[in-house]
């Protein structure tokens, strides 16, 4: 094959584009994946902002990471350890905390301090979510079929699904309807009665969406993220050796090993389309890579209104495009520290700083929090969700220090306005004062601080809209909605043009479910 | 600061850890409880049937049942017709959910016309409140302010009537009274985990101490001793006496309809009373269950010495079995096909035999089938005969009288 | 002895009566207030002060009209109003299901585009409303077992999905999740229009026109009404019950009116009749309530009766109205234009008033619907939640009354000298006088979790309770919410299919 002439390309080198990469590398392709940046990542980076101290910039945990895919691309083996995240603290208004534990024993004790009735029912609410997590996992892994289509295996996937439901119990079907449907405060209240336990749990309802949590669809976000997973064990969080880097990295070994080759500096400017069919790329520096079959691993946006001239597409697919949400609404201050911050519910060191730190008192605390988004502002009072990785992997700052990633909602894309640097400023300086309402020696300790506003994600990741999952996990997005109505199925109207990025089916998270499912399509239509 | 972390010690802790000498500690519903205090069971499961031992049970989930609607709220969560209970009476019942699948079991003492003292293996705070809706009843949890003790064996009337105020020769099985011990008021039921006559003891916490001692001075004279949950385990499966989640599954925490079981299912039907008066949960899945018969029944497995003795002989082995009671699950299969399982095995010192409660599929439940029971014979997987049994294995003359 | 007894002659209660009674048995319909219809009331506060106290407008469906013969039975005629948008620079858009030229002249004022894009929006409202009313008439069985005979009538709705073509079935599906913004921002540009849309998607639900699911609210809400405007009825809307009630007379049905049920009759897990609050009892083999699922499970039988789970479940219907009323007697020089008059003017405005009721407060700058009739107005007002945060409606409902007074005047300026009398509902009124628990008109909330096979409850959409014998035909269950009848409709069918 002559140079620059491969089986496959695949735009982007995040997560989901090394999985693609690595798993079409596997099958005898040869790959090559073109990454815009000088390092590979995508938003799964760890970078050394200031010596010594690696932040892990965007994605900061892991749980949502196939482990198929850790088995398949024999990831271990490329360095990959995912470190326990072993609990979530609340700190509360009054001094004192909540904190939840991997164990439910002394996390029923704990709760029960608090309201013996909704350590009952955190435990019997678990029980549930798992049970649903466990009932809904199956639609993850499969192609959505196009419900309009008559075609055999579209016929084929509409009957799978069929018989996936009548496999349910009663019991497990409504749950999930409901779980689709709901908002995540009207779930909750109906189990709990604990503030901070409401907040804390409604918060992962939130992640990644514009949405507050009394918006209708939150509660299937939170399902979303019960479906963490490690080693098989449900519900268990982690954090990545030396960072969401660390796995992108390990990700990357193996897709080299497999034969796949990565370009750096490569970023990809056009689609090249011949005969109808997807036949290359160019890059913005004129080169020019061929190949059968072209993934993009970015952004539904960027791939199908940036990379590709509108004219090979339908109009009706290009609108739901450009109707597709992508509004970002979260932010990050990641700090430099020189010790460990002092939270009054917690002083000194304890277990529960190798956790995670959770700025979510009440529903209401999150939802005027989201209120102020919708009209344009960065919440004055954020949910912050903090971890201090130095605590859990000691490669991560200098001995003695530590860094800390505060993931903040909600910090809308389109502010009033634009972004600028002083609107960040004030961003970064509203995290700071809300974190020192509960560690107040916060601000005396930072050495080092980068923030990060959607815009940010947009211009670093170049993700369309700053949005982490790259596209919101709307009910209207999900399944065979998304990235858009009839191309659910990994393929797109531009014959050996695929996608396979956080946009597509199942969604985003590091997850790598879609680069993996692509990489799979891919393969079926081979010729 | 991170007290939670730490497992809770139970009221009677300051003796019970001093007077441990295997440093064998258990988990038991957040609890850390002795599992046994000597190396060996021996001298404490004896002291159960020959003795008196005595046993912290305070980890048992307790709840303070009061008000108009007290009895009327246990009627619609237990299956047992607790209109007809009077005061002063002990029911042991199941509880389920609304597909007639058992929740948890435990016992319901009428402690007054409105008042009643519930205790289970599982927290049930939840499930009670949630009965309790459009009821004027206050629901209670009472686990940690009430410590529990357990006085079990043939001598623990005697050592009782050694240091209550009142006499117990009157109180029979399955009833209650209220004394005094040392001063401290005391409730006495004539209940226990055991098989044995036994009796358990409720008091505050804060004169669990007092009481200990108390009954370790009565009971120098009859060999008294403090005995951990190991050696009850196997009392009460020669007993016949099964235990939540480790010889059936709550079913809300079942992840599969598999897993959970009916009162019937149990060898409950005594305590499931179809004929009581009004809706109580699972009551019309139970009705049809009752019509239809059921799938599987508990029954005891007496597995045959000789045969198990010729399996290891073939190796050239003694018979090697645990000296405890084991939760693990072993297949029991019938004419070459796995028929079901058995749940908690134990060798019973008693009665000189290998004894298991197993789960067994319709027809092979019947007392007298003869069945297989897996057993591990140096590393090879090997199946000793065993006949199936009615519960108890054991049931001394005593226990009632 | 009658048959079957229903429980409330609202318009559902009263269309199931109509279908039983038409099906040959004897049904004695019991209501607690002195006149029959429910929120389809026409009341007088006074001389000259009379209006339609809850609804502005409402049609029952056509094949209920056409079924139980209403024509022949004096159902009055009604008459599709226009939505007039107020806005603060005395501009006003006009929204009606015709697109005639007045209404795409009012809207081309705000967008040349949008007003060229409106009659495909109401093909495609149409269209959707078109697939609802098909759900709404479909039975929901319990899943996930469902038998063949339920089976096809789900199938048939299917096909009736997929045959809007694939593009207006994923648009179809798509919407029902979306806010009303989203969805509006796919078809118009102006914030007017979208605002006066996004008016009807939250009218009488607890939302705001950010929140998912009001693409469904939408839609519903453009079903029952037939458009965006109200649907007047000619002398108040309380002829639609008299209508059915003489039609229930006609067919042999008795209506006893001032009697009010205070308990469901039950033994052994089935009903046997109701015991009203004198004393009476009265036994039939089946009883039907038309009021909300809460109220006649959770007081008229009573939690002691029902598994714990379907308790929890029934506690847990969203009911959390905040709608409050506010008539206006007037010495007629209002000056009021007609039509179906909406203080709506941006999106931000109405999403800003649901934001109040979020945290217990009544709306500073609420969404209003105002409607004239000669010289009383209507305003229907939002959001005023029933559960109050720090205050109660005893000292609230002047607060009410300022707020809703203050917002019409300054749309509508020789509105405020001409009040003579005031009678306001507070949400509380609204549970205590109509029995509107929480004071939700829609017996629970509009939301997709509460919708078709999950209305009242999932496993319960079958209009059947764990009670044998004791159905379900309110707006609360499946069918139901607005004024249609649909839910007593599917009421009676399922009684029917039930013995």
């Amino acid at each position: 094959m002559p140079a620059n002439h491969y089986d496959a390309i695949i735009i982007g080198a995040g997560h989901n584009g090394l999985i693609a990469g690595a798993y079409l590398a596997r099958a005898g392709k040869k790959v090559v994946i073109l990454e815009r940046r000088e390092m590979v990542g995508g938003a799964a980076v760890t970078e050394e902002i200031f010596p010594g101290y690696r932040f892990t910039e965007f994605s900061y945990v892991v749980s949502l990471l196939r482990p198929e895919i850790i088995r398949d691309l024999e990831l271990p083996r490329h360095g990959l350890k995912i470190l326990p995240l072993p609990s979530t603290v609340t700190p509360m208004d009054n001094g004192d905390y909540l904190a939840a534990w991997p164990d439910h024993e002394p996390t029923r004790r704990e709760i029960y301090r608090h309201s013996p009735r909704d350590a009952e029912a955190a435990d019997e609410y678990g029980r549930v979510m798992a049970r649903a997590a466990k009932a809904i996992k199956p639609v993850l892994s499969l192609v959505p079929p196009d419900p309009s289509s008559m075609s055999w295996r579209d016929m084929v996937g509409l009957m799978k699904i069929g018989q996936y439901a009548k496999s349910l119990s009663e019991k497990e079907l409504y749950r999930i309807a409901k779980l689709v449907t709901q908002s995540s405060a009207d779930l909750l209240n109906e189990w709990f009665e604990f503030d901070p336990l409401k907040g804390t749990k409604s918060a992962s309802g939130i992640i990644g969406t514009f949405l507050g949590p009394h918006s209708p669809g939150t509660a299937y976000v939170l399902l979303h993220h019960y479906m963490g997973e490690i080693d098989g064990a449900f519900r268990a969080w982690g954090f990545a050796k030396n960072g969401t880097g660390g796995v992108t990295a390990a990700i990357a070994a193996s897709a080299r090993a497999l034969g796949a080759e990565i370009r750096t500096g490569a970023s990809v400017k056009q689609v090249i389309v011949k005969g109808g069919r997807a036949a290359g790329v160019a890059l913005e520096n004129g080169d020019e890579f061929h190949a059968k079959v072209v993934m993009s691993a970015a952004d539904p946006k960027r791939s199908f209104l940036s990379f590709v001239e509108s004219k090979h597409f339908p109009d009706e697919f290009v609108e739901q495009i450009k109707n597709f949400r992508v509004r970002g609404s979260s932010g990050k201050l990641n700090l430099a520290l020189s010790e460990l911050p002092q939270f009054t519910c917690l002083p000194g060191e304890t277990p529960l700083h190798r956790g995670a730190i959770s700025i979510s008192p009440s529903i209401d605390y999150i939802e005027r929090a989201y209120d102020e988004a919708k009209y344009g502002q960065f919440s004055k009072n954020p949910y912050i969700d903090m971890i201090i990785p130095s605590m859990i992997d000691r490669d991560m700052a200098p001995p003695g220090h530590h860094v800390m990633s505060c993931f903040v909602q909600y910090a809308p894309y389109d502010i009033a306005g634009g972004w600028d640097d002083t609107k960040r400023d004030a961003f970064g300086e509203t995290v700071i004062s809300t974190i020192e309402r509960y560690a107040p020696n916060i601000r005396n300790i930072i050495v080092g601080k980068q923030v990060i506003t959607p815009k940010d994600i947009e211009r670093i990741a170049g993700i369309t809209g700053g949005n982490i999952f790259h596209g919101e996990l709307l009910l209207h997005q999900l399944f065979f909605l998304r990235p858009a109505a009839k191309w659910a199925d990994f393929r797109t109207p531009l014959p050996g043009y695929y996608f396979g990025a956080s946009g597509a089916h199942p969604g985003g998270g590091v997850m790598g479910a879609a680069g993996k499912m692509a990489a799979l399509e891919v393969l079926k239509d081979w010729r | 600061m991170l007290e939670t972390l730490e497992l809770k010690r139970t009221p009677f802790h300051e003796r019970t850890s001093r007077l441990s000498v295997a440093q064998n500690w258990r988990r038991w519903a957040g609890y850390a409880v002795v599992g046994s205090y000597e190396l060996s069971l021996d001298h404490e499961y004896w002291a159960i049937r020959d003795r008196a031992a005595l046993i912290d049970v305070s980890p048992l989930m307790k709840y303070m049942i009061e008000g108009p609607d007290a009895a009327r709220l246990l009627h619609k969560v237990t299956t047992r017709d607790i209109f007809k209970m009077g005061v002063g009476q002990v029911y042991y019942t199941g509880w389920c959910d609304e597909d007639g699948k058992l929740l948890d079991d435990g016992t319901v003492s009428r402690l007054s016309d409105q008042s009643f003292r519930m205790t289970s293996a599982e927290p049930s705070l939840r499930w009670l409140a949630m009965n309790a809706v459009g009821l004027d009843v206050k629901v209670n949890e009472v686990t940690d302010e009430m410590a529990a003790l357990s006085l079990q064996g043939p001598k623990s009337r005697a050592v009782l009537n050694r240091c209550c105020a009142d006499r117990l020769d009157a109180l029979k099985y399955f009833r209650l009274m209220n004394t005094g011990i040392s001063g401290a008021p005391v409730s006495v039921s004539r209940t226990g985990y055991t098989g044995d006559l036994g009796y358990e003891i409720w008091v505050q916490a804060e004169q669990a101490l007092t009481i200990w001692d108390a009954l370790m001075a009565a009971g120098a004279d009859y060999g008294i001793t403090p005995c951990g949950i190991l050696a009850m385990d196997m009392a009460r499966v020669e007993a016949g006496l099964f235990m939540v989640d480790a010889d059936y599954t709550a079913s809300n925490h079942a992840w599969i309809e598999g897993q959970k079981s009916s009162p019937f299912e149990m060898g409950l039907d005594w305590t499931v009373n179809l004929n009581k008066k009004g809706y109580f949960v699972g009551r019309r899945a139970l009705e049809q269950e009752k019509k239809t018969g059921s799938a599987w029944k508990l029954v005891g497995l007496d597995v045959d010495w000789v045969g198990l003795e010729r399996l290891f002989a073939e190796v050239g082995l003694p018979p090697q079995i645990p000296g405890m009671a084991v939760r693990a699950s072993l297949p029991v299969m019938a004419e070459g096909k796995q028929i079901g399982y058995a749940s908690t095995s134990t060798w019973s010192p008693v009665l000189k035999k290998y004894i298991a409660l197993a789960h067994l599929q319709r027809p092979h439940y019947e007392p007298g089938t003869a069945v297989t029971m897996e057993v591990t014979v140096e590393h090879h997987r090997r199946h000793a005969p065993a006949k199936v049994v009615k519960l108890p294995f054991y049931d001394p003359a005593w226990k009632k009288k | 002895m009658a048959d079957i007894i229903v429980i409330g002659a609202g318009l559902n209660g009263l269309v199931a009566a109509n279908y039983l009674a038409k099906a040959g048995k004897h049904v004695l319909v019991l209501e607690r207030r002195a006149l029959a219809g429910g929120q389809a009331v026409t009341e007088s506060f006074g001389a000259g002060f009379q209006a339609d106290v809850l609804h502005a407008g409402g049609q029952l469906r056509p094949d209920i009209v056409a079924d139980l013969d209403l024509a022949r039975h004096g159902l009055p005629e009604s008459t599709s109003e226009p939505l007039i948008s107020l806005h603060p620079d005395g501009r006003q858009l006009r929204l009606t299901a015709d697109s005639d030229s007045e209404t795409l002249a009012s809207i081309g004022a705000f967008s040349k585009r949008d007003a060229e894009r409106w009659p495909d929006f109401v093909a495609f409202m149409n269209a959707a409303a078109g697939f609802l009313d098909a759900a709404y008439r479909t039975p929901m069985p319990r899943l996930p077992h469902v038998k063949l005979a339920e089976g096809l009538p789900l199938a048939r709705l299917a096909m009736k999905l997929r045959g809007l073509g694939a593009r207006d079935m994923f648009r179809v599906i798509r919407a029902l999740p979306m806010s009303a913004l989203e969805l509006t921002e796919e078809w118009f540009e102006s914030d007017g229009v979208r605002a006066a849309i996004g008016a009807v998607a939250v009218h009488g639900a607890t939302l705001g026109p950010m929140s998912a699911g009001a693409g469904f609210s939408l839609m519903h809400n453009w079903l029952n009404r037939g458009g965006p405007g109200h649907r007047r009825v000619e002398n108040g809307i309380g002829g639609l019950a008299n209508a059915l009630v003489a039609a229930l007379k006609a067919r042999g049905g008795q209506l006893r009116v001032s009697a009010p049920v205070e308990a469901v009759l039950t033994d052994d897990q089935c009903a046997r009749g109701v015991r009203l609050a004198s004393g009476e009892d009265i036994l039939a083999p089946i009883v039907i309530s038309g009021a909300d699922p809460r109220h006649t499970l959770l007081d008229l039988v009573g939690a002691p009766d029902l598994p714990p789970e379907f308790v929890w479940a029934t506690q847990s219907i969203k009911m959390r109205g905040s709608v409050a009323k506010v008539h206006l007697l007037t010495d007629g020089a209002h000056a009021l234009p007609s039509g179906t008059l909406v203080v709506a003017p941006t999106v931000r405005y109405v999403e800003r008033a649901y934001d109040a009721a979020k945290y217990g407060r009544t709306s500073l700058e609420p969404y209003l619907e105002i409607t004239a009739n000669g010289p009383v107005v209507s305003i229907h007002f939002q959001f005023a939640p029933y559960a109050l945060r720090g205050a109660e409606w005893s000292q609230e409902r002047a607060v009410l009354e300022r707020i809703a007074i203050d917002t019409a005047s300054n749309a509508l300026p020789q509105l405020k000298s001409s009040i003579r009398e005031i009678k306001s509902l507070t949400p509380l009124d609204l549970e205590k006088t109509y029995g509107l628990t929480e004071g939700d008109l829609n017996h629970g909330q509009l939301l997709l979790d509460q919708m078709l096979f999950m209305r009242p409850m999932p496993g319960w959409s079958t209009h059947k309770t764990p009670i044998d014998n004791l159905y379900l035909c309110g707006a609360g269950v499946h069918g139901g919410g607005g004024i249609s009848g649909a839910a007593g409709r599917n009421a009676a069918a399922a009684v029917l299919r039930g013995k």
